[in-house]
Formats: structure tokens, C-alpha cells, sequence
């Protein structure tokens, strides 16, 4: 069986588990929904619909939901050992990844699209450019999952993870994360040229750390 | 140790985690029918099956096995969030195999009616009938069943040993890690006694 069959069945399989039990999206769309609430409250409404603060808010929050959708899905597999029985398969290291991360894109759209809809309803944002904002958010959506999963594959074994996992994580997301908000700015104030630019660097980014990961995740999780 | 034509081996491996010995230059040859690695609590039996499927680093030494392997640890290793069937169908699929088998086996194994329920509403016994039940529907040709005896009332221990017998009969090769269970001596073609890290034939 090809590989790219079996990251389906892997998805499939994340997904499925994730309807049933949607911890994971619960707990992302709470923290993304909770945070642009409170995110003109305490900068203020004026300040709050600037392009730079609410786009930084919206990655920032995306980010951290990312992190705990991520740590979620991987807590799942730990019980009951599941992990170790997907890993047992053969070609079962190779699928991981790749398997998690497409389940966890799926998710983070999805929380994407909440925290969206939610920021500009609420904030009242004005979207000069929706197409480029979609195609940056997209593509920032898809840079966001490679890395986090890295970090949480050589964590999986710790006791202290969940403080471990951001502190790892967050440093390497912040280029992600200012080539979002920048692109994201841009398509909201109408800059055609930057948005376009900062989508192509997250394009790099997810392809890069999808290489990483296909490449250490399935030594990393012996 | 036995010459054998399939199975699987290890020779002069030896297992480290976190600096303490697990394994200690193990030379095992696994051929068909039923081996049982028997020996204390902490002996390395568990560590003794894991490195037989690939799942733990060797620090010296080798593995080899001819074709896929079935590993199925002490914890019924099923995705919570998912049926007794859909996690079954995954493994099945997985392996590239027919699906159609699912249902009778485990049907045949007690989890008939339980088998749309997502797993974690199971008992720790059906879970544990259910994970079982991949050995009918996973037609490896290596099987290693670390304490499958645990969580299992008389009824499913008996379907347990008439299973270890039939795979015995198949030519498939079985391997068994547990502390009791004498009855299975008679079914062994080979034990292996493990204390400390170090195996040797009984």
C-alpha cells in the first residue's frame, strides 16, 4: 500500500476519533473565540480593528490552538497505548506525520474559519483584498500543524510536556507567525504585492517543516 | 535455541533505556507454532517482545523478521473516540487486507453486541476480546501477545487457548510473554525463561 493511502487512513482515523470525541476543536475554537472577545475589551475597540493588532491577535490565538489541538490528539493516542499500535504497523511510523498533520489542517481550518468570522463580525473589520486574505490564511494554516507536531513527537515521553510543548514551540513559530500577520494585514488593508509576498514565504515555511518532519518524526517516535 | 525456516530473530541484542540494561546480548530464533517467554515481573519480557517487533532501539545487535509482525502489548492499544469495528477495519485496512472477517470475529470473540460502541464505553475486558480479535482478522505471519491472559473472565481465556492452538496448527508463529498460565505448556513448542534481561532456552 502507498504511503499517501495510508496518511489517509491516518487522517481518517483522527478525524473520526475527533468527531466523537471533540476535545481537541472544543477547547481551540474556545480559546480563539474567548480571546478576540477579550481582545477589544482590553485594547479597546479603536485600537482592536487596526490591521497589525487584530491579525496578530488572530494568529497569536491560532497558534496556542494549534498547540492544544495537537497536544489533544496526542494524549488520545497515549491511552490505551493506540499509539504504539499504530506505530507497530508496518509503515505506520511513515503515515504518523503525515496523517496527524492533514487531520490537524482539517481541524485548524475549521478553527480558522470560527475565529474569522468571529473577528470580523465582532470587531467590525473591513477586508479590502478576501481572496489573498483566504489564500494567506490557508497557507498559514497549513505552516502552523508541521512543526507543532515535531515538537510534541519529541516530547511525547516527558512528564512535563504541556509546559514543555509552547516553550519549544513558540520560538520556531514566530517567523510563521509575523509572516501571517503581515500577510494578513495586508490583504485587509488592500497591499495586493505583500500579501501575495508573505503567502509565499508561509508556502516555504509549511514545505520546509513538512520535509523536517517526514524526515525526523518517524526515527524520533522509537 | 531452535533452527527455524520463518519467524523472527534476534541476535546478541541488547536494549538500554534511560542508562539501565533492559536486555542483555539475547540470541532468539522464533519459529512457527506457540513460543512462551516466561519470567518475573520487571524481567525484560515485555522489552523482549517489543524488540522482537521493532519498537525499541537496539543498542547492539540485530533483528530480523520474515514478513509483517502483530504486536498487541499489555494495554488493548485501540483508539478511544473510535468503535471496536472501525478501529479494527483501521488495522485491517491498513495492512492492505479484506474487511469482511471484522464483524464474525468479533462476534466470535464475545463483542458482538458492543461492536458500534466506542471503546472507551467497553469494559477493560471486552477491549481487551476486541483487541484479541485482530488476531483472526490480521493474518500476519508473527504474532506477539504480551499477558493476553489479563482482564479476560474463563470464557475468553478458553477462546484465547483454542485461538493459540489453531494458530499453532496454521504454521503461524505465536509469541507469548506471561508469568502463569502452565496450561500453555503443553501447546509450547519452544520456552524461553528471561530474568534480569537474559534469555535462555528452558
Amino acid at each position: 500500500m502507498i504511503t499517501s493511502h495510508r496518511i489517509a487512513l491516518v487522517a481518517g482515523r483522527e478525524l473520526r476519533a475527533e468527531r466523537r470525541q471533540p476535545d481537541g476543536v472544543v477547547a481551540a475554537v474556545t480559546f480563539i473565540a474567548v480571546l478576540v472577545l477579550l481582545e477589544s475589551l482590553v485594547v479597546g475597540p479603536q485600537i482592536a480593528r487596526e490591521a497589525d493588532v487584530a491579525a496578530a491577535l488572530f494568529w497569536l490565538a491560532l497558534a496556542f490552538a494549534t498547540i492544544l489541538a495537537t497536544m489533544r490528539s496526542f494524549d488520545r493516542e497515549l491511552e490505551d497505548d493506540a499509539l504504539e499500535g499504530l506505530v507497530a504497523l508496518p509503515g505506520g511510523r511513515d503515515a504518523l506525520f503525515g496523517g496527524k498533520v492533514l487531520s490537524l489542517a482539517i481541524v485548524l481550518l475549521l478553527v480558522a474559519a470560527v475565529g474569522g468570522i468571529l473577528s470580523i463580525v465582532l470587531l467590525d473589520l473591513r477586508i479590502a483584498l478576501p481572496v489573498h486574505l483566504l489564500v494567506v490564511v490557508l497557507l498559514g494554516v497549513l505552516a502552523l500543524p508541521p512543526i507543532v507536531v515535531v515538537d510534541v513527537v519529541l516530547a511525547l515521553r516527558l512528564r512535563a510536556r504541556a509546559a514543555l510543548v509552547p516553550i519549544l514551540a513558540l520560538p520556531v513559530l514566530v517567523p510563521q507567525l509575523v509572516a501571517a500577520t503581515r500577510g494578513t494585514s495586508a490583504a485587509l488593508q488592500g497591499d495586493a504585492v505583500g500579501a501575495l509576498s508573505w503567502a509565499g514565504l508561509l508556502f516555504a515555511f509549511a514545505v520546509v517543516y513538512t520535509v523536517i518532519g517526514l524526515t525526523i518524526v518517524p526515527a524520533a517516535i522509537e | 535455541m531452535r533452527t527455524v525456516q520463518s519467524g523472527a530473530s534476534l541476535h546478541d541484542a541488547t536494549v538500554v533505556l534511560d542508562d539501565r540494561v533492559i536486555l542483555r546480548a539475547v540470541n532468539l530464533v522464533v519459529g512457527p507454532g506457540l513460543t512462551l517467554v516466561r519470567g518475573p515481573n520487571g524481567s525484560g519480557k515485555t522489552t523482549l517482545l517489543r524488540a522482537l517487533a521493532g519498537l525499541v532501539p537496539l543498542a547492539r545487535g540485530d533483528r530480523r523478521a520474515s514478513g509483517d509482525v502483530l504486536f498487541i502489548g499489555h494495554r488493548p492499544m485501540l483508539l478511544r473516540g473510535l468503535t471496536a469495528r472501525e478501529n479494527l477495519e483501521f488495522f485491517v485496512r491498513f495492512r492492505g487486507g479484506d474487511t469482511r472477517g471484522i464483524d464474525g470475529a468479533l462476534r466470535a470473540w464475545g463483542v458482538g453486541e458492543d461492536m458500534d460502541r466506542p471503546v472507551e464505553r467497553l469494559s477493560a475486558g471486552e477491549r481487551r476480546r476486541a483487541a484479541l480479535a485482530r488476531v483472526e482478522t490480521e493474518r500476519v505471519p508473527l504474532v506477539l501477545l504480551d499477558e493476553p491472559f489479563a482482564d479476560l473472565d474463563d470464557a475468553g481465556a478458553n477462546r484465547l487457548r483454542q485461538t493459540i492452538a489453531r494458530l499453532g496448527d496454521e504454521v503461524r508463529s505465536v509469541v507469548i510473554a506471561t508469568h502463569a498460565h502452565r496450561e500453555l505448556d503443553e501447546l509450547a513448542k519452544a520456552q524461553i525463561a528471561i530474568d534480569g534481561g537474559a534469555a535462555r532456552a528452558a
